[in-house]
């Protein structure tokens, strides 16, 4: 009987067990009813094993496909469903007093409202900046990934090593080594200054009262940087897939070279376009080194304010309010960007 | 020989730098194990002295040398263990505030937060007597540390080093010498100013600038108008950043013409960075110190109080500041010094002149509400 309906079981000791991993991840009781949650887990664990181990192949087979979620699933529910869990609750708490440690819930929206208020200069930095830094990057990583998989030849692997090899430093040095490339004695700007084009990138607002480090530009260039392979990468995959006999065919059809890339190469393209995107976006949106290292008191991002209120100012409940801001954003900006030009291989 | 000594003492970074390099790291979250230093509430060092302080901040055992820990190991035979996880105020109270607010221990005996930082542990309970009556080398301490305002009573804390904050400003880049607090703002060093995230020292000194004596203030409104100076010069970009530990890199490249800097950081660049000057500016500076507190249920106060007692000798505490060349709150180190390093003995910036003292100026305990808002008001106006 219990053998025949064994993926109903499997589901339901699945969903028990994400629960109990959830309450225990996100601390919903004290030290005795944990342990009594943890004999939970035991049992719903041992009941599965045993299903398994006397239900017959017939009952394996049915639990299979539960058994292979577990480990993704349980996983979600400890690390991720619990700590957003967490999250939302500390964002609508308040703290008893400056120092204190406890946390009382009692939906206290105005922590959202401060986040807008105090930090809404700060959000729309975020957003405007890694807008600009993931436009970059396509406009820098669909030529280079172009070549490499069109042009590339036997140095495709050569090439692609030397895309990614300036990676395998750590992410901090490599930003920090941006400000001393852009300072104001630094190679960039001594040059700029021979050829007496201060002036011109004055104009263009690239610089900024004769220096390039501590500028918007520096924050966007290095998000630029740092992201480039997340969005070259993708892209040269996509290309590297496509037929070039499709390409000799559209020239065969007396299409121009360029007709043939805006209807052959650029629409298959398109998917790893989409993934760089969102593999560029969503973490440069919160990133907070660049604009830590490369950046000036005007030109910070919600990621620095987040760090700042939770890891200097112990204001976690504002600063719990500020990442799910910043969570629900950047969900809604990804949803409304699939909807408009997700394709069917990614979303 | 002294001189020597010292050279070679030198490590390649300045304790400054090297805060600012593990500060970042720090930020990646990459300094787990200063984490679990700082959180390990289990003595898996059984009954070893732990002492958590700033990072090159005392003299290290190199080569022929032995450093201050290793001395009193083998004068005392108390084993002894010393990190360097204590990087950042804010930050190391953001680690020990979920233990220490809920009663629980943590690992060190020995903490030297900064003086406004002791402060507020003292206030909040969170630290233990300190056992002076087992440390008679105490009566060495100076006499202007003598119950201070963040430890009124003097029964908690006793210093371990002290330095100025004031202008440092790098002489190719100004063209000329500074020395009022007005010039951080001259429009001619257009983003070239930096600023210290330390909110009392950025404060202190436009405060000065502003003739408000920050060793009496007692309210935010006396101060209004020095955030208002600081906020509209940010907003112009007058200020090209505010940081923490890592301004002297910026000043000796020339991103910065002038900025808020600690003494002990132009003096450790020394003869190699002639163009770097320090100065008091006319209007003051402030005065400030690291102070060593024993957080709260520590085990081995016996031996804190031995180690105190240890670097409060002045021969000890010579060897110390010959290293660090901060202010020694020890009396007689002066003549300690003169017999081991005699330049650094005649030094205005380790030993301060009566001229330069006048202009100096300690930050009154500011009351929790009033420090809320001052650190309220900073953190705005710093645009983290």
């Amino acid at each position: 009987m219990l053998a025949s309906r064994a993926d109903h079981a499997g589901l339901g000791a699945l969903a028990v067990a994400a629960l109990c991993l959830v309450a225990l991840g996100a601390g919903w009781f004290d030290g005795a009813v944990n342990a009594l949650v943890v004999l939970v887990l035991i049992i719903v664990a041992a009941g599965v094993g045993a299903l398994a181990a006397l239900g017959g192949p017939q009952a394996r087979r049915l639990l299979a496909p539960y058994g292979l979620m577990k480990p993704g699933l349980l996983w979600m529910a400890l690390f991720f469903l619990a700590p957003v869990w967490s999250l939302l609750r500390i964002s609508l708490s308040t703290k008893e007093s400056r120092f204190s440690v406890q946390y009382d819930f009692g939906w206290a929206w105005e922590n959202y409202s401060t986040a807008f208020s105090d930090f809404g200069a700060q959000f729309q930095r975020a957003f405007l900046y890694s807008a600009i830094a993931t436009v970059l990057t396509i406009l820098i990583g669909y030529p280079v990934a172009y070549v490499i998989a069109f042009r590339g030849g036997r140095f495709k692997n050569v090439l692609l090593g030397l895309v990614v090899i300036p990676f395998f430093t750590s992410y901090l040095i490599r930003t920090i080594a941006w400000s001393t490339i852009l300072a104001d004695q630094g190679p960039i700007v001594s040059v700029l200054r021979t050829f007496g084009l201060v002036g011109v990138f004055e104009f263009l607002q690239i610089m900024d009262n004769g220096k390039l480090l501590n500028t918007p530009a520096a924050v966007i260039g290095g998000l630029t940087y740092n992201f480039l392979p997340f969005m070259l990468l993708p892209i040269y995959v996509s290309l590297e897939k496509i037929d070039p006999s499709l390409v000799r065919a559209a020239n065969d059809l007396y299409s121009t070279p360029t007709a043939a890339f805006r209807k052959v190469v650029l629409p298959l393209s398109v998917p790893g376009v989409f993934a760089g995107t969102l593999l560029t976006f969503i973490p440069a949106a919160g990133d907070f080194v660049n604009a830590q290292f490369l950046g000036n008191p005007n030109t910070t991002m919600i990621g620095n304010s987040i760090q700042d209120q939770f890891l200097r100012q112990n204001n976690y409940p504002v600063a719990a309010a500020m990442s799910t801001v910043l969570m629900a954003s950047i969900t809604a900006l990804v949803l409304l960007y699939t909807r408009f030009f997700g394709t069917d291989d990614i979303a | 020989m002294g001189m020597n000594r010292r050279n070679s003492a030198r490590p390649g970074m300045t304790r400054r730098e090297f805060l600012a390099r593990s500060g970042a790291l720090g930020v990646a979250g990459l300094s787990l194990p200063a984490l679990l230093a700082a959180c390990g509430g289990s003595d898996s060092d059984g009954g070893a002295l732990l002492f958590d302080n700033w990072p090159l901040y005392i003299d290290p055992t190199e080569g022929d040398l032995t450093g201050s820990v290793d001395r009193f190991i083998a004068a005392s035979g108390i084993a002894m263990k010393y990190t360097e996880t204590y990087n950042d105020n804010d930050e190391y109270f953001a680690k020990i505030q979920p233990l220490l607010g809920n009663g629980d221990t943590i690992e060190p005996d020995l903490i030297a937060p900064t003086f406004w930082m002791a402060g507020r542990l003292i206030s909040l309970g969170w630290v233990d007597k300190m056992p002076f009556d087992k440390i008679p080398n105490a009566a060495n301490l100076a006499d202007n540390y003598v119950k201070p305002p963040w430890d009124p009573t003097g029964e908690y804390s006793i210093p371990w080093q002290a330095g100025m904050a004031g202008i440092a400003y790098n002489i190719d880049v100004t063209g000329r010498e500074l020395k009022s607090v007005a010039d951080l703002f001259d429009p001619a060093f257009k983003g070239k100013i930096g600023m210290l995230t330390e909110m009392r020292d950025t404060m202190g000194l436009l405060l000065m600038g502003q003739g408000v004596d920050i060793s009496s203030i007692a309210s935010f409104d006396q101060a209004a108008g020095a955030f208002e100076q600081l906020e509209k010069a940010k907003t112009d970009g007058q200020i090209r950043a505010f940081t923490g530990n890592d301004y002297i890199d910026d000043l000796v490249s020339g991103n910065y013409a002038a900025c808020v800097g600690w003494s002990g950081d132009v003096l450790q660049l020394g003869k190699d960075a002639p163009n770097i000057r320090f100065v008091i500016p006319e209007e003051g500076g402030t005065l400030w110190s690291d102070v060593m507190v024993i957080p709260k249920g520590a085990k081995n106060v016996d031996a804190v109080a031995k180690w105190i007692d240890f670097v409060y000798d002045p021969v000890q505490a010579a060897q110390i500041t010959a290293y660090v060349q901060y202010l020694s709150p020890v009396k007689g180190v002066r003549e300690e010094l003169a017999k081991i390093d005699p330049e650094l003995a005649e030094s205005p910036l380790v030993f301060p002149d009566d001229g330069m003292r006048a202009r100096l100026k300690s930050w009154a305990n500011l009351s929790d509400d009033v420090d809320a808002q001052f650190a309220d008001a900073f953190s705005a106006i710093t645009g983290a």
